[in-house]
Order: C-alpha cells, then structure tokens, then sequence
C-alpha cells in the first residue's frame, strides 16, 4: 500500500477506467482506421473522377476532427488520470518501464492532432497533392500510435521472460525492446488494426447515412457501399488473430476462458467466458445489420440504422476489452505485479513483516482493528470489489460467519496450487494479525457503515 | 447478392391465365439450371410463387409512427426464442422432487445450462414488456377499429397466455422466491368474487402450495398454454397479413397520394429480421452480464422471505391490491380489487365495440384517454410498488 487508496464507491476504481477506456478505444480506433480511410477515400475519389466524394469527404472530415481530436484526446487523458488513481503501483511500473515509449507516442500524437487540423483546415486551400500528402502524414502518425500503445498494453499481459528475469532488479529498462515485442504483441497488433479498419466503417456509415437518399442517392449508395467493404478485414481477420493471440498467451490464462462454460457460481470467475460470449455476438451482428440494411438498401439506411450500428459496436468493444482485461488476473502485470497492486517478488516479506507495516499511507488511520480491516479490504481487495455494489463482498460471503470467512482468508492466503481461487484471485498478504481484522471488518453487514451496534466512523482514510 | 428472387421465365398457361404459366425449364449442366429446377420441383409441390406474389402485393405504411410495427414481430421473436430454449431446457429439467436439483444441475454442472437458462429467463421478461409496448401502440392507433376487432381480441388472449407463461414457469424452479411469490399470487387471485377459490384449489392441486402444483405447472406451462397459445398466434398472425397494418387517425386523414409505404418482402422483412437480431443481442448481453442464479431450495415449513414480491410483470396488480386493502382493511378490500382489475379487462376487451367510428369523435377521445389511463396506472403502480419495497 505504497500509495493512497482511491475509493470509489458502488462501481469501484477499475470501472472509471472501464468506462472511460471503452468509450476512448471506440474513438481512437476510429482515428487510426479514419485516417486511412479518409486519405485512401480521397486519393479514390480524385484518381477516379467522384468529384461529388469531395464535400462529402470534407464534411466527414470536420466530424472526425471534432471527435476524434476532442473526445478523443479528452478520453486518453482522463484514462491516465484514472489509472493514476486507480492503480498507481501499475501505472508506476508501466511509466518506468516505458517511458521512451510513452515519449514517442506524444510525438506522434503532436504529428497526428496537428494533422488533422490541417487535413481539414486546408481542404481547398492548398494543391489536392499536398492535401492529400497531409492526409497520408496524419494516417501514417496514427497507425504509429497504435504500434507504440499496443506494445504496452499488451505487456501487461505477457511481459515475456526476459523482462520478468530482470523485474525488480532495477535493470528492467535493459528489456525494453523484450518487453514492448512481447509474445501477444503481433497477434494483437493485427487485431487492433482490423478493428481500427471497421471502426471507420461504423464511422464513416454513420457519417453517410445522413446523404440525402432523394437528392443524393448515387452518392449515398456509393459512400454507403464503399464504407461498408471496410468492415472485411476484421471479421476475416478476427477469427485467426484470436485463436493467434490465445496460442501466445501461458495456458492459465487461457484456461480462464473455459470458467464459465459449465458453471456460473458464486465464486467462480466466469466473466471471461461470458464476456467473450459478447463479444462474438455483437460482432457478427455488426456485420449482419450492415450487410443486409446498409450494403443492400443503401438509401434506406438511416442514422437511426447508424447509431443502433454504433450501438452494438459499443457494446462489442465493451466486452471485448472487458474480456481482455479479466484475462489478466489475478495479475495487473502478469507475473509480476497482482491486481492488488503487490509485487509477486514482496509477498513473503509482507507476510513476514505486515501488509499495514509497510504502507507509508496508513498512520494514524489503523488505529482498531476495525480500522486495519478496512485498510487491509481497501489496499487488496478494492481494486476488484466493492462492499454492496460492483462485485459485492456481501454478495459473495454470503451467509458465512466468523469461522467460514477466516477459513476463506486463510485460503487466500496460502494460496496453493489446489485453492479455488488460484487462478484469478492474489494472495491475501499480510500477518495474522491483520488477517483477523479484514475477517472482522468483512462480518459487518454493511462494511461501510462499521460493526453491528456501532456509530459509523468517520476516519479510515 | 441480392435477396429478390428473379421470378423463372414462365411458358404461357394452357388456360391463359397467367398464375398458371409454367416457368422455362431450366438449361441442363449449369450451376443456376440445378438450383432452378430444384425451385421449380419445389413450387410446383407447395406453390412457392403464389407465395411470392402473395407477399410482393402486401405493403407496409410508412409514416413517423411506423417503428411500432415492430414490436408486434419482436414479441413473435420471443416467443420464438421461449420455444427453442424451452426445448433445450426441457431435455435436463425434471419436474416433481427433482426439480431443484435438475434447475442447479442446468445452471452449475452443464455446460452453457446458464446461459440457456438465463437467455429463457431473460427473454420471457423481455416478451411480456414487448407484448405491452405492442397493445399500447397498437391501442393507440387505434388498430383494433373494423376491421380488425378480432385481431384485437386474440392479442388480448395472448396477452393473457403469454402471463400464464410468465406466472407458471416461474414456480417450476422450485426456489425459495419462486415457491413463495407463487403462493402469494395464488392467494391473491383466490380472492376473485365466486370463482377465485374454485380456481385457486383447481391451480395448487389442494389448499397449498405443493408438488402437484408444480407438476399442474409444468403441464401448463410446456403442453396446455402451448396448444392454446399456437392457434390464436396463427389466427392473429392470419388476420394481420388480411388486413394488413392499421395507420393512426393522423395519417387516416391524410390523402391517398400522400400516404407512403413500403414492400413487405423484402423491405419491410429485412428491418424486422434487422430488429430480431438487435433483440437476440439485447437477451445475449442480460444473460451473459446479468446471469440468473439460484436460490436456495423452496422450505414450505420457513415463513416467507421478507420483502417478498411478484416478477415485475405483476407489480402493478400487486401493488394496486395492497392500496386497496390499505382503503378497506380485510377481504372487501382484496375483493375489490380485483373486481376493479376484471371489469377493466373486459372493457379493455370492449373497446373496439365502444370506439367505432373513424371519425375523431368523442368516443375516440374517450378512447384514447382510457388507454393512457391503463398505461399510467401500470406504469406508475409498477414504481411504486417497487419503491415501496
């Protein structure tokens, strides 16, 4: 507990980011596949003649500005706030680690907003060859920040053996290269950018739904055509890239995926399976709706058409990176780091020592046992779970009592290779001691509100 | 790739009438010469073309209260749906003292049993609400004027299924929530003036709820309310495609030249078939996010859990029941509510008889009114119910 805690209550931290991140990757993909499309749009456009494409394509391109370079860059800075917050242990290892990565992909953000602005400001103000170099230099500045993202995100969960030989030796920047090329990297490199590819189709379907189909049918039925051949790539692509990425990642992880196909306990993890369940669904509706609304009846297709689209786009990239971040436990950096924000490398020493020990955050605030029990639930358990809302404590205990949730603890403490929970849940770390107060504080029938028959306490932070 | 099938190249008929040409044989050794003698050996067996033409002719109004037509097809989705999970559920389900067992066999043990159950449990919930949305619109629009009166009575009728569905299927879990939000329901309808006992005791199999309350269910749930259910879904379905979809009095008066519609087949279709798949999405992420669990096994001996109350479905009754029993303390109170809830449903049965003009008279008025009254009071004593829980 080497940092503040950021207590979020019924939705927890991890889900500010969720939303924050799946509404962000909607947009963002949108400005890496956009800006090919556009550039690939208006080189087609001049090279064939369609002089009628040009407004059209100026129009989309405002719109693509204004979202992408507004909600876009507000959404990928409110994640590092949120993530700062959240999980600053993760967020410290991935800004050490990365840090040249992270440099480069402000570069190429500063090319790519810079782009865009003058894609679309000097539409008819400057040579179509030049214009159209500037749509290139913006497509080719994009697809590089998603080089770079997916390189760390994707070490988050395969940060590869050479980097973890050398994690926590101070010589982990040695590995850069490692780490960043690690082994989901290509695999998800070519997923994402499929993605990108059919998000500017969703994009740019929703941008033309709204041609007239009366004063500009051939050009809706066109646009309409045209941006709805964009969604192939991903859903030829998707299928071998997913069996590719879960082929590169350690057989535990992937075993996460079959949790749910026979059971939907309490207690069990079954959000991978039931959130990849989603996202098979949604996408191939995506693809449904659009080929036989959009791609058969052009002119009819409607920007109500377009936002059910976008819709269930959302709802696919949801649970697609919902699925992608579950599979990551009980890690946050797998093999690493747990989600609890303990270094695997520190669990004896915290056993040893104390989990509260070591956390220069805690002070004046453990002053009781109920009071430890809360710091112990806050520094390990809140990343995940929250008392009464997202993945509620009193859900899962249920009707335990003393004796049942100290036998659950102690399970989660000594964590062997038999436990239940292994596969997803971290170590519980800490002394007997502490143990005892987080089994005290998690009796209480409303946590929050503190032991049965007493006032509620106001300290604790 | 289109969907519109190229009528074959017909020869003239023997007796000139065009309906009876007989289409080109169909050149021997191409690709597109198999699949069309394998069209024409199958229309000439069930008359596949009649069929075409039938539903090339019918169209489909179009004017800004069109989107409602949906639901009317959504609701048939459905159903489709309760059917096919139903089946599957049906091959582990086992109805008497292994009921508990075999529902926690489905949702722990087999695979996907969860999300079956889950997608039945969710779409049987998501039919009821689209079964409303559909009468109300329909209501609103005045579909149930002549023509189309019977149309009308068999949506009420399967308005009435289709919350027998909802009501029977529910105890067949046997869980604590189940056995008990049955028994206050049944107690509740007992209450009906003169033949609420007989039909309570008829219901429960005797004076409680028991196992052969569950095994009465069962049988109404997957055999009676079925055969019932089928042929008032076909005839419904039979006397929409006669008199095609009603347009609201707004459109009514609009001439004929600026009235706009569509093709059934295939443009209507393709939206509708559009529509079922946003719905199959929309039961795929509750099932999949909001999983149905299980309780713990149904205990007749325990007193009922606290706070126990009906599906949402019946919160409004529910609720609307126990505001009467606040008026009029004892049994006056229950059986006044529910002789207010019988004499609403057979006014609400009656009202193509009251409201019959096509003119916007006073009826009309009054009409609409009673509808908007209906659809507040469901939807309010809903909230409040809930609310006051």
């Amino acid at each position: 507990m080497n940092y503040p805690v950021w207590d979020v209550p019924v939705i927890g931290s991890g889900w500010v980011i969720g939303i924050i991140a799946i509404i962000h990757v909607l947009i963002s993909h949108f400005a890496v596949g956009g800006g090919i499309y556009l550039a690939v749009a208006e080189w087609k456009a001049r090279r064939e003649g369609r002089t009628d494409w040009l407004p059209y394509l100026k129009s989309h391109s405002y719109f693509f500005l204004v979202l992408t370079g507004v909600y876009g860059a507000v959404t990928g800075v409110a994640i590092w706030f949120a993530i700062g917050l959240a999980h600053p242990e993760g967020t410290s290892t991935l800004i050490h680690n990365f840090v040249f990565g992270w440099g480069i992909e402000w570069v190429f953000f500063l090319v790519e907003l810079t782009a865009a602005a003058a894609y679309y400001y000097t539409w008819d103000r400057i040579p179509p060859k030049l214009h159209q170099f500037v749509g290139w230099v913006y497509a080719g500045a994009s697809v590089l920040t998603l080089v770079i993202i997916n390189g760390i995100l994707t070490f988050m969960l395969t940060p590869g053996a050479e980097w973890l030989a050398v994690a926590g030796t101070g010589r982990e920047a040695g590995e850069f290269w490692n780490a960043f090329f690690n082994p989901t990297y290509w695999p998800s490199l070519v997923m994402r950018t499929a993605v990108c590819l059919a998000m500017a189709a969703i994009w740019g379907l929703v941008s033309a739904s709204r041609l007239d189909p009366k004063s500009q049918a051939g050009l809706k039925t066109a646009v309409v055509r045209w941006s709805a051949w964009w969604l192939i790539p991903a859903f030829v692509l998707m299928p071998l890239c997913f069996v590719w990425y879960l082929y590169m990642i350690p057989p535990d992880r992937s075993g996460l995926l079959e949790l749910g196909v026979t059971t939907i306990g309490q207690g069990t993890f079954t959000q991978v399976t039931r959130a990849a369940l989603v996202s098979v669904m949604t996408s191939a509706t995506v693809l449904a709706i659009v080929y036989f609304i959009a791609y058969q009846r052009p002119t009819e297709f409607t920007l109500g058409h377009a936002i059910a689209v976008l819709g269930i786009a959302l709802a696919a990239t949801g649970s697609t990176e919902y699925s992608r971040e579950m599979l990551r436990k009980p890690y946050v950096v797998a093999d690493h780091m747990y989600s609890s924000g303990v270094r695997k490398s520190d669990v004896e020493r915290l056993n040893r020592d104390g989990y509260l020990t070591h956390s220069p955050w805690v002070g004046e605030a453990a002053a009781g046992p109920h009071d430890r029990g809360r710091l112990m639930f806050l520094g390990q358990c809140a990343s995940c779970h929250t008392p009464d809302g997202y993945r509620p404590m009193k859900t899962l205990l249920g009707d335990r009592d003393r004796k049942a949730i100290e036998n659950l603890l102690e399970t989660l403490h000594a964590n062997k290779d038999d436990s239940p929970y292994r596969k997803f849940m971290p170590p519980l770390v800490g002394t007997p001691d502490e143990r005892a107060a987080l089994a005290d504080y998690l009796l209480t029938p409303s946590p929050r509100r503190g032991p049965r028959g007493s006032p509620a306490l106001a300290s604790g932070r | 790739m289109g969907l519109e099938l190229k009528p074959p190249a017909a020869e003239p008929s023997e007796n000139g009438n065009p309906a009876d040409a007989k289409p080109e044989p169909a050149p021997p050794g191409e690709p597109g010469g198999v699949v069309r003698r394998l069209y024409d050996w199958a229309d000439e067996r069930l008359g596949l073309t009649e069929l075409r033409k039938f539903a090339a002719k019918k169209t489909v109004p179009q004017h800004r209260h069109s989107f409602w037509y949906y639901f009317g097809g959504i609701s048939l989705f459905l159903f489709i749906v309760q059917v096919f999970t139903g089946v599957l559920l049906l091959v582990y389900f086992r109805p008497g003292p292994e009921a508990y067992d075999s529902v926690r066999r489905i949702t722990y043990e087999v695979h996907f049993g969860w999300l079956i159950r889950s997608a039945h449990a969710w779409s049987a919930g998501l039919m009821i609400f689209a079964v409303f949305v559909h009468m109300f619109s329909a209501g609103l629009m005045k579909a149930y004027r002549r023509p189309r009166e019977f149309t009308w009575w068999a949506g009420i009728v399967l308005l009435l299924l289709t919350l027998g569905f909802g009501f029977s299927g529910y105890l067949l879990t046997w869980d604590e929530v189940a056995y008990f939000g049955t028994k206050v329901g049944i107690e509740v309808a007992e209450k009906t003036p003169v033949l609420g006992k007989p039909y309570a005791n008829l219901l429960r199999g005797g004076p409680d709820v028991n196992e052969n309350t569950l095994q009465r269910f069962f049988a109404l749930h997957v055999v009676v309310f079925p055969l019932l259910f089928m042929p008032v879904l076909m005839l419904h379905l039979w006397l929409v495609s006669k008199h095609g979809n009603a347009v609201p009095p707004s459109e009514e008066a609009k001439p004929a030249g600026e009235r706009k519609s569509i093709p059934f087949f295939p443009n209507f279709l393709m939206k509708d078939l559009a529509m079922w798949l946003i719905t199959l999405n929309v039961i795929a992420l509750f099932a999949s996010f909001f999983p149905w669990q299980l309780g713990s096994q149904a205990d007749p001996l325990k007193p009922a859990p606290q706070g126990i109350h009906p599906e949402w479905y019946f919160m409004s009754s529910f609720q609307v029941l126990k505001v009467f029993g606040n008026w009029f303390p004892g049994a006056a109170g229950e059986m006044l509510g529910m002789s207010v809830f019988t004499l609403g449903l057979v006014l609400w049965f009656l009202l193509p008889l009251y409201d019959t003009s096509e003119r916007r008279g006073r009826r009309a008025r009054l009409a609409t009114y009673f509808i908007l009254f209906a659809l507040g009071v469901l939807v309010v004593t809903t909230i409040w119910g809930y609310a006051a829980l």
